[in-house]
């Protein structure tokens, strides 16, 4: 069963030329007309992702990835086309939004783990499993400003694992962390898939494709140049670029 | 689609409160006074106001100091609200850029925020209510529900603002002019039969001024609601909560975009 089906989706942004971003700029420029660019984001595309399967996006920047994925998890709303969830999608787009840095580790957990969708008993059942993976038991009440970046990525992905997710959008949030954490990481993701939870993975490393993704999609100047099996997709990639 | 919205606000009960609680908390971590600052605010406003009108006014109301702080405490809470409300969404592109859920949760949140610390505040009142034994009775017990509609009013006014920001920043320059001569447009220090009957007129289309007028007759003058106003308010609220909506519904689809 397909869990996600997009029908010739298009996304357009609007770049006005000169901003008019206050009520007074807008009322005495009612008598000029407004002149913008458009920018054609995505174009007609369409695709669907079947139930359990992990599907993988590959494409230069500013090729769309971010904005079909930012569509799929409702934060943007499609020019037209049509977007049909059947599952609750849990977005990666970034690890620790909602993050404070004068909370300590326990309360970032909290609120960060509510943002994802967890509910309070869950995370009190579950902070310490989360300080565990993280490896930071020790540094559960000291202030979030105190972490380094790179402890703040570790923090906000091992409480973003914790949701049970049914389909799972990941936007590069690996490309942080050292080589162990990247590790552990793309153990999880093994893990989720086997659990059949579906997966967008959107990422630069063409080697974690190959290794996880058994379908891949090819975007250009946000066109669909091709779906299908990873190697080929890949290798089309590479020759086009 | 109005019930649908109500389940889902539900289903994001937990986010709603986190994001309240978090600025609640957020307020006062680094300040070192921490919590006494929220009593002392309204306490030095207070003094400040009561030290300046009390001669002239005292005489026209009873139990002035009760009237007055009474007043501050609710209008404190108005300003305080809508004020949040202006970066509620526009000052939380993080969250608006990254992760999905129903834009007014922000709003919401900050409204609630607010109401925690008028609620907080209103220790002070409590004491001066015991202080000078102003007899309560039982028509206090209509003092939640004209709350809960001052809350909704506040919360309609709030959603026009936060959304309307987002396009316009000018508009939080609008507001502060606007509070400004609402506080005297709305009878904080004063009584209103200070007034000519003409004035008195246009005062009483004033909703904020109906709602401070309920709160005090419950609270300090044991008496019942009077029931003109009390439909006014019901009625206002329900029509500024439905134009909040409409604008912000209208505005909501394209925040992440214009960010």
């Amino acid at each position: 069963m397909a869990v996600i089906e997009i029908d010739h989706l298009n996304k357009v942004f609007r770049i006005p030329h000169e901003k008019r971003n206050t009520l007074f700029a807008t009322l005495t420029g009612l008598l000029r007309p407004s002149s913008y660019e458009t920018f054609h984001a995505l174009k007609d595309i369409t695709f669907s992702v079947e139930e359990g399967e992990m599907l993988g996006i590959i494409g230069q920047n500013g090729s769309g990835k971010s904005t079909l994925l930012k569509i799929l998890s409702r934060i943007l709303v499609p020019t037209s086309g049509a977007v049909r969830v059947r599952k609750r999608i849990t977005p990666f787009l970034e690890l620790g939004v909602g993050f404070n840095q004068d909370f300590t580790a326990a309360e970032n957990i909290r609120i960060y783990g509510i943002i994802m969708g967890l509910s309070p008993r869950e995370i009190d059942d579950k902070s310490d499993d989360i300080l565990e993976f993280a490896g930071m038991e020790r540094f559960r009440d000291t202030k979030l400003r105190n972490f380094s970046s790179g402890m703040q990525v570790r923090l906000a992905f091992s409480t973003a694992i914790q949701t049970n997710p049914e389909i799972l959008l990941l936007d590069e949030v690996l490309a942080v962390g050292d080589m162990d954490f990247q590790k552990k990481c793309l153990d999880v993701l093994e893990r989720f898939k086997n659990e059949g939870v579906t997966i967008i993975f959107v990422s630069h490393e063409l080697d974690d494709i190959a290794d996880h993704c058994e379908r891949t999609m090819l975007l250009n100047h946000g066109e669909r140049v091709m779906i299908g099996e990873t190697n080929e997709v890949i290798k089309k990639y590479q020759t086009q670029s | 689609m109005f019930i649908q919205h109500i389940k889902e606000l539900y289903d994001y009960r937990n986010l709603i409160w986190v994001l309240a609680w978090v600025e609640f908390k957020q307020r006062y971590k680094n300040s070192v006074l921490g919590y006494f600052w929220s009593l002392l605010e309204p306490l030095f406003m207070f003094t400040i106001l009561f030290l300046v009108f009390s001669n002239l006014i005292q005489a026209h109301v009873e139990h002035y100091q009760l009237f007055l702080l009474q007043g501050i405490i609710m209008w404190s809470f108005f300003t305080r609200s809508t004020t949040a409300s202006l970066m509620a969404i526009a000052g939380k592109q993080s969250l608006v850029k990254k992760v999905y859920f129903p834009r007014d949760i922000l709003v919401i949140a900050g409204c609630i925020t607010a109401l925690l610390m008028s609620i907080f505040e209103s220790i002070v009142f409590l004491v001066f209510l015991l202080f000078f034994r102003i007899p309560l009775s039982l028509n206090i017990l209509y003092l939640p529900i004209i709350i809960f509609l001052f809350f909704i009013i506040v919360l309609g006014t709030s959603l026009v603002l936060a959304a309307l920001n987002v396009y316009y920043r000018d508009i939080q320059y609008i507001w502060a002019l606007f509070l400004q001569v609402g506080f005297f447009a709305t009878p904080v220090i004063y009584p209103l039969s200070v007034f000519p009957q003409y004035l008195l007129q246009i005062l009483s289309y004033n909703p904020l001024a109906q709602v401070i007028f309920l709160a005090r007759d419950v609270t300090l003058y044991s008496k019942v609601p009077n029931p003109a106003s009390f439909l006014f308010v019901i009625f206002i609220a329900a029509v500024i909560l439905g134009i909040g909506y409409a604008v912000f519904i209208r505005l909501e689809p394209r925040f992440a975009e214009e960010l």
